[in-house]
């Protein structure tokens, strides 16, 4: 790692992520230059979940540090160069209100510098629809923990295809005991075990669409 | 056969199981709470306000389906009451909150503050309790709820026996860890393990004594051999092994190892993947406990790991009996036989058949616990 900063990130040193944030503000840094030192260290983490040396309570720190320490940054970086690498809509589905998951994604994505529309919890078929329409994502995340899910995701693919969309998105779902089965039956792209495993998917699938 | 000689045979069945001795016939049990309504006809909202729904639709499912040994569970009482209590949340109830065939759910908040674990340091579980309980239920509805479950869970647990079915457990706990998380909420919980850890312990510490004496009182007031030691925010897959072993596992240990001393069976319920930590079930009392994982835990793992000292029941994935189909059921018991063989299987829903399991799924998993578990 290039620096101070994305190390203490990498680590989890909270007081010390956000003393540096506030110390390399002071001395005049480039905040872009900062910002990327943060994304630099959450890769690290993300490496280190993959290699099962961290796990989602990692995660969720490592989210909470990087929140703090875009909010520092926030007020002296312009919106519109935040979210650069693609446009990922995501949301718990009708008749679900579990979040835990989602803003565990929600967080993920955005640390990777990904523009996310968080539609909450219970998010009928409709407003992914729609969200889509607005944003022009290219990638939907649909999360649900209850088995009464798996129905309101299929639902919601559905309704991506009778809107015209279905081709122009990838559908990635997890949470709970989402799985494989539930992919199919869902008729979704891909499943995913953790938060991580939807960073990796964009990350894929942005590339193929750069192609 | 009357009913008791049934319940004697199909008790001794479960227990060899549990010794990890061979069996005339692998035990199947059931789990499936909003199932059970769902496959009898009432609604989730008639089956929530119905003190009695609990035992009267488990036992109704269960006839049904025919051909079990017992139930995991032996549920009772409000379940909305019920797992306001164990998870320390707030719960959306069916018919009131949330549509009136829908499942009940937790509502994820931070309800339980900082301050309260101070609170709990110096005034114990129970003082707590008795402040925190109306952050998150109505308390007219829970005394009304808990007062009936006191006077009559005992009978409840016996129905079971009566009508000739084994309850496994007939009480539940859990250890700190899922009290809190529930309470704080599971992301302002994990903040709490990294920025407050010495508090967190003190406070977990603290309340031990009294969730290790309730389950010993329930249980033995309800007659049942086996007390549900939940674990499910606590999963290895979700914490790292720094945290796991400071927070989750020394408490599952001193939990466990009471209740044996206390001559009772710890049911390890243990919702999500476990596998990375499956070698530490070699530190438990050999023969005494089961293990009861949800399917995402590597039960080939668990064989290498504790299958000479530990029995396992489930664990049919919940995912499966919703979108799976019967030959995914029939081939899932299969391979669970194949690898268990004839000793230390009790055959199981994982966790807790969902609310939309398909019927025929269901029944496939009692077809199948027949047909594989009588050829073991």
């Amino acid at each position: 790692m290039s620096d101070q900063l994305a190390m203490a990130m990498a680590d989890l040193e909270e007081t010390t992520v956000l003393n540096l944030v506030r110390q390399r503000l002071e001395a005049g840094d480039n905040p872009m230059a900062i910002l990327a030192s943060c994304r630099e260290g959450m890769t690290q983490v993300g490496k280190r979940f993959e290699a099962c040396e961290y796990f989602i309570s990692e995660l969720i720190m490592a989210a909470e540090i990087f929140k703090q320490a875009t909010a520092l940054l926030s007020s002296r970086i312009k919106t519109d160069v935040m979210g650069g690498r693609g446009k990922v809509v995501v949301g718990t589905v009708k008749g679900d209100i579990h979040d835990i998951g989602k803003d565990i994604v929600v967080s993920l994505l955005k640390a990777a510098n990904y523009d996310v529309r968080d539609l909450g919890v219970d998010a009928p078929p409709q407003k992914v629809v729609e969200a889509v329409k607005e944003t022009g994502a290219t990638v939907v995340g649909l999360s649900g923990l209850l088995t009464v899910a798996f129905d309101s995701m299929k639902e919601t693919v559905a309704a991506l295809s009778a809107a015209g969309l279905r081709s122009k998105v990838k559908v990635m779902i997890g949470g709970g005991s989402v799985s494989e089965t539930v992919q199919q039956y869902a008729g979704a792209d891909a499943w995913g075990t953790d938060a991580q495993a939807a960073v990796s998917l964009c990350n894929r699938w942005i590339k193929e669409v750069a192609k | 056969m009357n009913n008791e000689a049934l319940y004697q045979e199909r008790f001794n069945r479960i227990q060899k199981a549990i010794r990890l001795e061979p069996v005339d016939r692998i035990p199947a049990v059931y789990m499936g709470v909003a199932f059970a309504p769902r496959y009898m006809g009432m609604s989730i909202a008639e089956f929530c306000t119905n003190h009695e729904a609990t035992v009267t639709m488990n036992l109704a499912a269960m006839d049904k389906l025919g051909g079990l040994d017992g139930i995991n569970l032996a549920g009772a009482g409000r379940i909305t009451a019920i797992l306001t209590a164990m998870w320390l949340s707030r719960l959306g109830v069916p018919g009131r909150d949330l549509p009136p065939d829908s499942l009940w759910q937790v509502r994820e908040a931070e309800v339980m503050t900082i301050d309260d674990y101070d609170f709990i340091i110096k005034n114990g579980w129970q003082a707590f309790l008795g402040s925190y309980m109306p952050r998150v239920i109505d308390m007219a509805e829970f005394g009304e709820a808990m007062g009936w479950l006191m006077a009559n869970a005992p009978r409840c647990v016996n129905t079971y026996r009566e009508r000739g079915y084994v309850p496994v457990c007939g009480a539940a706990t859990s250890p700190p860890y899922e009290y809190f998380c529930g309470g704080r909420s599971m992301q302002k919980f994990i903040f709490d393990l990294h920025r407050i850890p010495d508090k967190v312990q003190a406070a977990m510490d603290a309340i031990m004594p009294d969730i290790i004496g309730q389950a010993i009182g329930v249980a033995r007031a309800s007659g049942s051999a086996g007390v549900w030691v939940g674990g499910w925010r606590s999963a290895s897959a979700l914490i790292s092994p720094k945290l796991w072993d400071r927070f989750a596992w020394p408490y599952f240990v001193k939990i466990v190892n009471a209740l044996v001393e206390a001559g009772l069976t710890p049911v390890l319920h243990w919702d999500q993947d476990w596998t990375r930590d499956l070698g530490h079930l070699r530190e438990l009392p050999a023969k005494k406990c089961i293990l009861n994982p949800d399917g995402m835990t590597n039960m080939r793992k668990f064989k290498e790991a504790a299958g000479d000292r530990m029995a396992m029941m489930g664990d049919v994935p919940a995912a499966m009996f919703a979108a799976g189909t019967p030959e995914d059921v029939y081939n899932y018991v299969r391979d669970l036989v194949r690898l268990f063989g004839s000793t230390g299987l009790i055959l199981c829903p994982g966790c807790d058949a969902p609310i939309n399991t398909k019927p025929e799924n269901m029944e496939a998993f009692v077809a199948a616990s027949r047909e594989y578990g009588k050829a073991a």
